[in-house]
């Protein structure tokens, strides 16, 4: 995906997902002119297939695709130093919020992405606890994402120092917790919510 | 017995740096002759001058030598100096030990000999300058500007304004040049005709502007101040004076698909035609390349329906003298076209590019053209193939400027802001359609230019893809273009219906002939030079020419504009006095010696050597020998080295200076 050829016409170039991402940021792709300052900056762009200003161009470009696909938006720390730095203002952090955003709720191109699978868990767990359940947020996202033996050795070194719980414990106002989802979930659905 | 004074400069330390400087004036010191020698950093400043005035009036000096730069640098600083010491000018001579020693050496020690040598060769040299005085020729307060674009247009009434008597000269039916062609200018996007076409009418209404349009510089003769021009007048096959513009001509020509030049060749146009309608003047030329009459001898409808019997067919070229004191050349640019590359021409096309293959690949001219409302499709951009309109548009920036494989090293300068402003005009015409461009770099210097260009991409939504492309080709009705996203580092293909291309500004064809026929130097691409890159930038190194728009290099119209006026204030500072000062190195004729040869005549390239008659007190003629006018002698010394009889001498180049010279060493 990262080398494969670029096909640039006007059905290949999505506008609207740009002009999405720039509702969301409150911030314009546009101004953008590839000065890099944003990557030099960093701290974890050695880390990213596309490092922050690649990120800004394929924006330009349209080609959401190939931004959701890599794990770069999900290693932003949200450290918001592009930001702080941009010459042209632009708000790379609140992009990259944005870009993290429409990844969750597309279903395509970000399934390569672990992070997002781990996110849903995450919450997934508090809404059926009310608190977070380590043991079964590590096993169901083994299972979940094929990696079946992964930290498995971390598991007794951690049960023996307290750090996870084999069962787990509800909250006791689970139902307030409900509440909240439901009422984004609401807010969502009139679009007060993002 | 003379007594010198030696000035040996460090130039900063361009020059001690390599050369022992004070060893110099040491050891020159003690030539025979000098009297005073002294060494400091910088020469040619205020207290360097200073100093050397104080050391003639102290030291009571006859003669100086001033070692340092070329003269073509500071002789005239330092002979200014010692004038204003109280000495004549001709009595101060330069060393070159920077240039000719300091620069082109390394080894200290063998420079500073070499400097020595340098310098005690001026010192002999000195001491036989003889007291010259100044020469004045009057100056003829006309002034030729040679080309009629927007650069010749604005030297021209700006020097008329001034109440001085102008003619300009145009090749073409019409003046307007290229900036009558463009559709819209950068970065306002005000109208090129709405601002060029009075200016026009300005020119062709002045009382002090005399037009020859369709006309060409056949012979430059003289020098400043006195210019003989001959002037070609290309046979009109009108009647200047009784044509009134009507027009019906046009209208009734039968040949009527002849490629209109002016339209870039997609619009057509008559054999007797005026290129556009706003032409000035407002008089048909008959092609007779095209022309029914002149290919077959019948025909002969324009002189029918001529109301004023204006046309001509026997009108012959004709040549006209005018005697001008100063020449600005304003000639202009072309574009690099591939498709008619000259033949022998060192500029590679592009055969990548398929330019004059594919039909929907144009150059940036001609998409103004399609833009200009006055252009041949009412500027609607439509493909040259089918007519359609083009809804993917690749424009390609840098095509010939830069690359050096081609033969073009250099920037077009202009092509970065055309390119956006084509974006532009685009967008504003066909709202449902996408422009891209590639190129290398955004170059926008220039006065709201950045913001321009700027504007093309967030608001306008021009898509800018940084990198070049490597080749297009037709598939279908569509051109594909192969090239990459350096920013993504990806290639990057896209299937365009137009692909504009921003080609290499060139100097005009025919550049090189006129330059050799005016006496001024060009660069290797036949760019006319300048007399100093920063400091005369609108001189030519030859006196009384000067450079206007971008028959100099590549230019904008805000900057054209500014030389034309700054070039036309230079002709009015010559203008301002009635006679001019001129150095005194003249050829001078031992008439004794003179055997009337004439072979002086014969190699003179200014036509200074006229013949003389020597007569006794009765009349009766004893001989005739070779005089030289002052006034047209360049100095050059040809007549010097022909002479067979040593009867020739170069004031302040003589036979004797130059032996002295040589017997220093």
């Amino acid at each position: 995906m990262i080398k494969k050829k670029m096909i640039i016409s006007q059905e290949t170039m999505d506008v609207d997902f740009v002009r999405k991402v720039e509702a969301l940021a409150g911030t314009s792709v546009r101004r953008c002119f590839q000065c890099g300052k944003c990557s030099a900056g960093c701290p974890m762009a050695t880390f990213m297939e596309h490092p922050p200003n690649r990120i800004m161009r394929l924006l330009q470009l349209g080609q959401w695709q190939r931004v959701l696909a890599g794990r770069s938006i999900w290693y932003c720390v949200s450290c918001e130093t592009c930001t702080t730095r941009c010459p042209n203002t632009v708000d790379l952090a609140s992009i990259m919020d944005a870009l993290r955003k429409l990844s969750w709720d597309s279903d395509g191109a970000s399934k390569e992405s672990y992070v997002q699978l781990a996110n849903k868990l995450f919450l997934q767990n508090i809404r059926t606890y009310g608190r977070q359940y380590e043991m079964r947020l590590a096993a169901v996202f083994n299972v979940k994402s094929g990696q079946f033996l992964k930290d498995l050795m971390l598991g007794p070194k951690l049960i023996a120092k307290g750090k996870l719980k084999m069962f787990h414990s509800k909250n006791k106002n689970i139902s307030e917790i409900e509440k909240i989802f439901t009422r984004i979930e609401e807010m969502r659905k009139k679009g007060d919510a993002l | 017995m003379s007594r010198i004074g030696v000035f040996i400069c460090h130039c900063g330390e361009n020059i001690s740096r390599t050369v022992d400087v004070e060893r110099v004036a040491q050891e020159v010191g003690r030539l025979p002759g000098v009297a005073f020698s002294t060494d400091y950093k910088y020469m040619c400043s205020d207290p360097g001058q200073t100093l050397v005035k104080k050391a003639i009036q102290e030291q009571k000096l006859s003669h100086v030598v001033v070692a340092a730069c070329s003269p073509r640098m500071h002789e005239k600083t330092f002979r200014k100096a010692v004038e204003a010491a109280g000495l004549n000018p001709f009595l101060c001579e330069m060393a070159n030990i920077r240039e000719h020693c300091s620069w082109v050496h390394e080894n200290r020690e063998e420079a500073t000999v070499k400097a020595i040598d340098i310098v005690g060769m001026m010192v002999e040299r000195v001491k036989k300058n003889r007291i010259l005085p100044t020469i004045t020729v009057p100056v003829t307060k006309r002034a030729l500007v040679i080309g009629g674009g927007i650069a010749g247009i604005q030297a021209a009434l700006d020097i008329a304004d001034c109440g001085h008597e102008v003619i300009l000269v145009e090749r073409e039916p019409s003046i307007g040049g290229h900036m009558a062609q463009l559709s819209e200018t950068f970065p306002t996007l005000d109208c090129s005709q709405c601002i060029m076409t009075p200016k026009m009418v300005d020119v062709a209404n002045h009382p002090k502007i005399k037009l020859y349009t369709y006309s060409e510089i056949e012979l430059v003769e003289g020098y400043i101040g006195n210019f003989q021009v001959t002037i070609k007048k290309k046979a009109r096959s009108v009647d200047e004076d009784k044509c009134t513009g009507c027009g019906v001509c046009m209208t009734k020509c039968p040949q009527k698909k002849i490629p209109n030049k002016f339209d870039q060749n997609i619009g057509m146009r008559t054999a007797i035609y005026v290129p556009f309608p706003q032409a000035v003047p407002n008089t048909p030329v008959i092609d007779r390349d095209n022309c029914t009459w002149f290919k077959t001898g019948k025909c002969g409808v324009c002189q029918k329906v001529c109301g004023p019997g204006a046309i001509d067919f026997e009108q012959q070229d004709t040549l006209i003298v005018e005697a001008v004191g100063a020449i600005v050349v304003s000639t202009g640019f072309d574009l690099y076209t591939i498709a008619e590359k000259p033949k022998g021409s060192p500029i590679k096309g592009y055969g990548e590019f398929g330019h004059g293959k594919i039909p929907d690949v144009i150059d940036g001219m001609t998409f103004e053209r399609l833009a200009s409302a006055s252009g041949p499709t009412g500027g609607k951009i439509l493909r040259p193939s089918d007519g359609k309109e083009p809804k993917q548009i690749v424009f390609i920036q840098c095509v010939g400027s830069r690359a050096r494989e081609k033969g073009i090293s250099y920037c077009s300068k202009v092509c970065c802001m055309y390119t956006a402003k084509h974006t532009m005009l685009y967008h504003h015409k066909v709202h449902d359609g996408q422009a891209y461009v590639f190129f290398m770099d955004a170059r926008t210097p220039g006065k709201s230019y950045d913001e321009f260009w700027r504007r093309s991409i967030e608001e306008e939504e021009a898509v800018y893809i940084r990198g070049m492309v490597s080749r297009l080709y037709q598939k279908g009705d569509k051109i594909v273009v192969m090239g990459s996203d350096i920013s993504v580092g990806v290639q990057v293909e896209i299937e365009a219906d137009m692909v504009v291309l921003a080609t290499a500004i060139q100097p005009q064809k025919g550049a090189d002939a006129l330059a050799q026929k005016l006496g001024i130097s060009y660069d290797k691409y036949h760019f006319y030079s300048e007399a100093h890159a920063k400091l005369r930038p609108v001189e030519c190194a030859t006196a009384g020419i000067y450079l206007a728009g971008a028959c100099q290099g590549p230019k904008d119209i805000p900057e054209t504009v500014s030389q034309a006026s700054a070039a036309a204030a230079k002709v009015m500072a010559l203008f301002s006095r009635n006679q001019m000062e001129r150095e005194p190195i003249v050829a001078r004729v031992r008439e004794a010696g003179c055997v009337g040869c004439f072979a002086c005549k014969k190699v003179c390239a200014y036509g200074a050597v006229e013949e003389k008659e020597i007569r006794d007190r009765q009349g009766n003629l004893i001989k005739v020998v070779a005089y030289v006018n002052p006034g047209v002698c360049a100095g050059c010394g040809t007549c010097q080295a022909t002479c067979p009889s040593k009867s020739v001498e170069l004031d302040g180049y003589t036979d004797e200076q130059i032996i002295a010279m040589i017997e220093a060493l």
